[in-house]
C-alpha cells in the first residue's frame, strides 16, 4: 500500500512530501490524477497543482471532478493513473460525494492495484477509519452542511489524521480528550508535515504529535 | 441683539466649517447632457420630479469608483448620506405627456430643476418602422460625469412612460406612468431585470466582453425598480438609424460627429483624423471592426443576442445593451428563437448577417453623409467594408477558436500567421461536431423554441488534451462521443455511423497537428505543450460556465432572500459571482469554495443548468 497524507501548507513547505509522492510511483514521469473536493474554482487549483508537480517533470495529469457528471473515459482513466491525489476542502461534501458515484471502493482497489494514493487535508482524512477529526474542534472544523450522518471513511490505514494542527493547549486539549475514548491513535500534523507509507514501512515528514488514550507525544 | 450677533458667529463658523460633501460629485449628474447641444433632433425633454418610497438596493462601489462618484478608499457599505445622495440623484420620474394633458398637480419643491432627455432611435417593432416614434420608451439619461479623461453616460430604465415607448405608438395615445392595463410601455422597470442585468453584465465585463453596467438599482414597492446603467458612449446604430431613414441628414451628420468626438475624447480611438472626408472612413472602418469582431466572439462564446437591422440591442461599439433577451447558451444551441408573440427572433447563426446589414446601414449612412445623396443600401452589396467585415470576421474565428483550444497568444499568432489552412480545416471539423442536433427536432421551451445541440464543445476542449498527453493516442470514435456527447443527446442521436466515426478522427488528427505546429517552433515537446494547453483550456471551458437559465434561477433565488440582504451584500455577491465565472486562464486568485447558502445554491444551479440557454 502506498500512501501520503499531507497537512497542508504552502507548496515550498510540501516539497519533501511531493517528491516522496512522485518517488512511490516508480517513474520518472508518473501520470497523476487531480480529484477536487468541489469542483467550485477546481480549475484554477488544478492548474496550481499541475506547476506544483511539473518540478519533478511530471507532465501527465488528468483533472477529475467528482461532484458533477462524469463521462467513462475520464473516469477509467483516472484509475489507471500511477497516482491519485485527493484535495482539500469540504471533507464531508467530498466524502459525501465520492461515496454517491461510488468511487470509494475504486479507490480502494486502485491502491491494492498497487497506486499510490495521495490525500491532502479532507483527502488525507478521507483515507482514514472515519471522517471525526473534520468534525472537531468546534473552533476549527468543517460545516457539515449537507448533513452527512455516515462519518465512515476508506479506512487505508489504523489511526487518525488531524491536519493544520497548531502546537496549543487549545488544540491539545482537544485532541486528548477525543482520543479518551477513541480506538485510534490520532496523528496530529502541522501545514508542511505529512505521512508517507510504503508498504510496512511509514515515515513522518515535518512535525507531528500522536494522541493516544488521552496522552501526547511529540513524534 | 446678543442674539443677532450670536446668530452671525454661528452662521459665519457654519460657512467656515461647511466643507466639500464627499458626495458633490453627484450633483454634476443633474439631466444635463452633451447631445443637448450637438444633436438636437436626438432625443425629447422631460421634466422630472422625486420620485419617493424608494431604497437604494444595490449599489456598484467599483464602478462608482472608477466613475469618480465616491473616492477610491470610500467603504463598500452604504452610509444613510450616501443612499440619500442616489436616491436625490435617480430616485425620477418624469413628467410625461399624460401628466401635462391631464394637469396633474406635484409639489414644486419635487421638481427637478433641469429636463431629461429620452433619446429617439430607431426601433423594427414600432408600426412606422423610420423612427418618428420610437426610442427611450421607459428611459431617461442622467447625465454625463467624467473621471481620468473618460467620459461616462448614464441612464435610467424605469423611469416613466415616454411618448417613444411602442404603446404609445400602437394606441396613439399617452399613456400614466405605472399604468397596470400595458406592462411594456407603463414606463416602469421591475426589480429582478435590474438584478439579472447585474449579474450578467458583471459576469461579461469580468470576460472582457464590452457591457453596459449597473451602477444602482433604487427599489419601490411592488418590486419595481430604476436599474441606473453606465458606460462611456452609450450611442446606439439605431440613434444614427433614425435620421438616416428618415433622411434627416443634418441631424445624421450631428450625432455621427457627436459620436466620433467622444470616442475621441475617452481616447477609445486613436489617432482620428480632422478632414471629414477621413474622419468619416475611419469611423466607417471602427464600427466595421468592432461589429465583425463582436459577432464572432457573440457566436464563439454562445451569445444570444437579438439583433436586427435597426441596430437598437446593441451599442455602436459592438457593447451589450438591454439584458431583456441576452442568453448565454451551454452548447451551440443554434435554433433557438425567442417567441416575442407575433414574431420569433433572430437565431445565433443568424445574428452575423444582421451584423453585417447593420454595417451595410453605416456604410449608406457615411456615403449620405459624404455625398449628400442617399443611395439605396443594395447598392452597397459589394462595398470594400462588407468584405473587410468578412475579413475580420472569419479572423476573428480563428483566433477564438485557437484560444479555447488552450493555445497561448504567442501560439495563436503564430498559428494563425504561418498556419491558416489547418487551423480553417480544423474550424470545419469542430464545427461539423458543433453545429449537430437532436433528431427530435424543433421542440417548445418556456419562452421560444428550440432543436438541441447534442455535443459539448466546451467538455471535448477541457478533456482531450489531458486525455492525449496521459495516453499517447487519440481516442477511439465511442471514446470521442463519450466524453463530447451533451445530456441532451439521445441514444437515437447516438447511434454509431461510420461518417461520424471518421469525423471522431478527423477532428483529433488536425488538432494534433496544430499542437505539432506550436512543438516545431517552440523549445517543449508535445506533452508540455498539450499540458499547458489543459491548464488553460480547463479555465477557459470551464465546466460549470453560467447561462441565461441560471441566471434566471439565481436572480429568482435573490429575489427570495433579498429582504434579508444588505445592499452592500448584493454588491458582494456579483463580484463573488462574476470572480467565479472570471474564464481568464492567467488569473491568479482562486475563488474559495463558498460559505454562504446563496453562493452554495448558485453553484449547484450553474452545475445543472449548465448545457441549457
Amino acid at each position: 500500500m502506498k500512501l501520503v497524507l499531507f497537512s497542508g501548507g504552502f507548496e515550498r513547505e510540501n516539497k519533501k512530501l511531493n517528491q516522496a509522492l512522485v518517488e512511490l510511483t516508480g517513474k520518472n514521469n508518473p501520470s497523476i490524477t487531480y480529484i477536487p473536493a468541489s469542483s467550485y474554482g477546481a480549475e484554477i487549483e488544478f492548474r496550481e497543482f499541475v506547476k506544483r508537480f511539473r518540478k519533478f517533470n511530471v507532465t501527465k495529469f488528468l483533472h477529475f471532478a467528482v461532484d458533477v457528471p462524469f463521462d467513462k473515459v475520464i473516469y477509467e482513466e483516472a484509475f489507471k493513473s500511477d497516482a491519485i491525489f485527493l484535495s482539500g476542502g469540504n471533507t464531508f461534501y467530498f466524502l459525501q460525494n465520492l461515496r454517491k458515484k461510488k468511487l470509494l471502493k475504486d479507490l480502494k482497489k486502485f491502491v491494492e492495484r498497487g497506486g499510490v494514493l495521495a490525500g491532502l487535508s479532507a483527502g488525507a482524512i478521507i483515507m482514514t477509519p472515519s471522517i471525526n477529526t473534520a468534525g472537531f474542534p468546534e473552533f476549527d472544523c468543517d460545516e457539515n452542511e449537507d448533513g452527512v450522518m455516515d462519518w465512515k471513511a476508506m479506512g487505508l490505514v489504523d489511526f487518525e489524521f488531524f491536519p493544520h494542527f497548531i502546537n496549543s493547549k487549545r488544540y491539545g486539549d482537544e485532541m486528548k480528550s477525543y482520543t479518551e475514548l477513541s480506538k485510534y491513535p490520532l496523528y496530529a500534523s502541522r501545514d508542511g508535515s505529512g505521512i508517507v507509507i510504503d508498504g510496512k514501512d511509514i515515515k513522518f515528514i515535518g512535525e507531528h504529535y500522536c494522541f493516544l488514550k488521552g496522552a501526547c507525544f511529540k513524534l | 441683539m446678543v442674539t443677532d450677533i450670536a446668530n452671525m458667529r454661528l452662521e459665519k463658523n457654519r460657512e467656515k466649517n461647511t466643507i466639500k460633501s464627499p458626495y458633490s460629485q453627484f450633483g454634476k449628474i443633474n439631466g444635463k447632457h452633451p447631445l443637448q447641444t450637438s444633436a438636437p433632433d436626438s432625443y425629447i425633454l422631460y421634466k422630472a420630479r422625486k420620485r419617493k418610497n424608494g431604497k437604494v438596493s444595490f449599489f456598484h462601489f467599483d464602478l462608482a469608483k472608477e466613475m469618480g462618484l465616491i473616492s477610491t478608499n470610500h467603504a463598500n457599505e452604504l452610509n444613510p448620506d450616501l443612499e440619500k445622495q442616489i436616491l436625490e440623484t435617480f430616485s425620477l420620474v418624469i413628467i410625461n405627456e399624460y401628466d401635462i394633458e391631464n394637469k396633474r398637480k406635484f409639489a414644486k419643491e419635487d421638481i427637478k430643476d433641469n429636463f431629461y432627455m429620452a433619446t429617439r432611435y430607431l426601433q423594427l417593432q414600432h408600426p412606422d418602422q423610420v423612427g418618428n416614434s420610437s426610442g427611450d420608451g421607459r428611459s431617461i439619461w442622467n447625465g454625463t460625469i467624467e473621471s481620468n479623461g473618460v467620459t461616462w453616460d448614464i441612464s435610467s430604465c424605469g423611469s416613466g412612460a415616454t411618448k417613444l415607448s411602442p404603446a404609445t405608438s400602437i394606441y396613439k395615445k399617452f399613456f400614466k406612468t405605472g399604468d397596470p392595463t400595458i406592462s411594456y410601455g407603463c414606463g416602469y422597470a421591475e426589480l429582478d431585470e435590474g438584478l439579472g442585468t447585474v449579474l450578467f453584465s458583471e459576469i461579461f465585463h469580468r470576460n472582457r466582453i464590452p457591457t453596459e453596467r449597473v451602477l444602482a438599482i433604487i427599489e419601490f414597492p411592488g418590486e419595481l425598480a430604476v436599474t441606473v446603467r453606465a458606460y462611456p458612449n452609450l450611442i446606439r446604430p439605431s440613434h444614427l438609424f433614425l435620421h438616416l431613414k428618415q433622411s434627416n441628414l443634418k441631424a445624421l451628420d450631428q450625432i455621427t460627429e457627436y459620436y466620433i468626438q467622444r470616442q475621441s475624447d475617452n481616447g477609445s480611438w486613436k489617432n482620428v483624423p480632422k478632414r471629414r472626408k477621413d474622419r468619416l472612413l475611419y469611423f466607417l472602418d471602427k464600427v466595421t471592426d468592432a461589429f465583425a469582431t463582436t459577432a464572432a466572439k457573440f457566436e464563439d462564446e454562445y451569445i444570444f443576442c437579438w439583433m436586427d437591422w435597426d441596430g437598437d440591442n446593441i451599442l455602436m461599439d459592438g457593447g451589450i445593451i438591454d439584458y431583456g433577451s441576452i442568453r448565454q447558451f451551454g452548447l451551440f444551441h443554434h435554433e433557438y428563437r425567442y417567441d416575442d408573440d407575433d414574431r420569433y427572433s433572430t437565431n445565433i447563426t443568424e445574428q452575423k448577417a444582421k451584423s453585417r446589414y447593420i454595417i451595410q446601414n453605416f456604410i449608406q449612412a457615411v456615403d449620405y453623409l459624404l455625398t449628400g445623396e442617399k443611395k439605396s443600401i443594395k447598392t452597397f452589396q459589394k462595398h470594400p467594408n462588407l468584405k473587410r467585415f468578412d475579413e475580420i470576421f472569419s479572423d476573428c474565428k480563428d483566433q477564438n477558436l485557437l484560444y479555447k483550444l488552450g493555445f497561448n497568444l504567442k501560439e495563436t499568432n503564430y498559428l494563425y500567421k504561418n498556419h491558416r489552412a489547418q487551423v480553417k480545416a480544423f474550424r470545419k471539423v469542430f464545427s461539423y461536431f458543433e453545429m449537430a442536433k437532436s433528431k427530435k427536432g424543433i421542440e417548445k421551451t418556456a419562452d421560444g423554441i428550440i432543436c438541441n445541440a447534442i455535443f459539448c464543445m466546451r467538455d471535448v476542449l477541457r478533456e482531450l488534451p489531458q486525455l492525449l498527453s496521459v495516453r499517447k493516442k487519440i481516442l477511439e470514435p465511442a471514446e470521442f462521443i463519450e466524453v463530447t456527447k451533451s445530456s441532451y443527446a439521445t441514444k437515437n442521436d447516438l447511434i454509431e455511423n461510420s461518417y461520424r466515426n471518421q469525423k471522431t478522427q478527423e477532428f483529433q488528427k488536425k488538432y494534433l497537428k496544430l499542437v505539432k505546429a506550436v512543438v516545431a517552433i517552440s523549445k517543449k515537446d508535445e506533452s508540455k505543450t498539450l499540458l499547458e494547453m489543459a491548464t488553460r483550456s480547463s479555465i477557459i471551458n470551464k465546466y460549470d460556465r453560467v447561462t441565461g437559465d441560471s441566471v434566471t434561477c439565481i436572480v429568482e433565488e435573490v429575489m427570495k432572500v433579498k429582504p434579508r440582504m444588505k445592499p452592500s451584500s448584493i454588491f458582494d455577491l456579483s463580484k463573488e459571482l462574476s470572480n467565479y465565472q472570471d474564464l481568464n486562464p492567467e488569473k491568479k486568485e482562486t475563488p474559495s469554495r463558498p460559505k454562504h447558502a446563496l453562493m452554495k445554491y448558485i453553484h449547484e444551479v450553474i452545475k445543472e443548468l449548465r448545457e441549457g440557454i
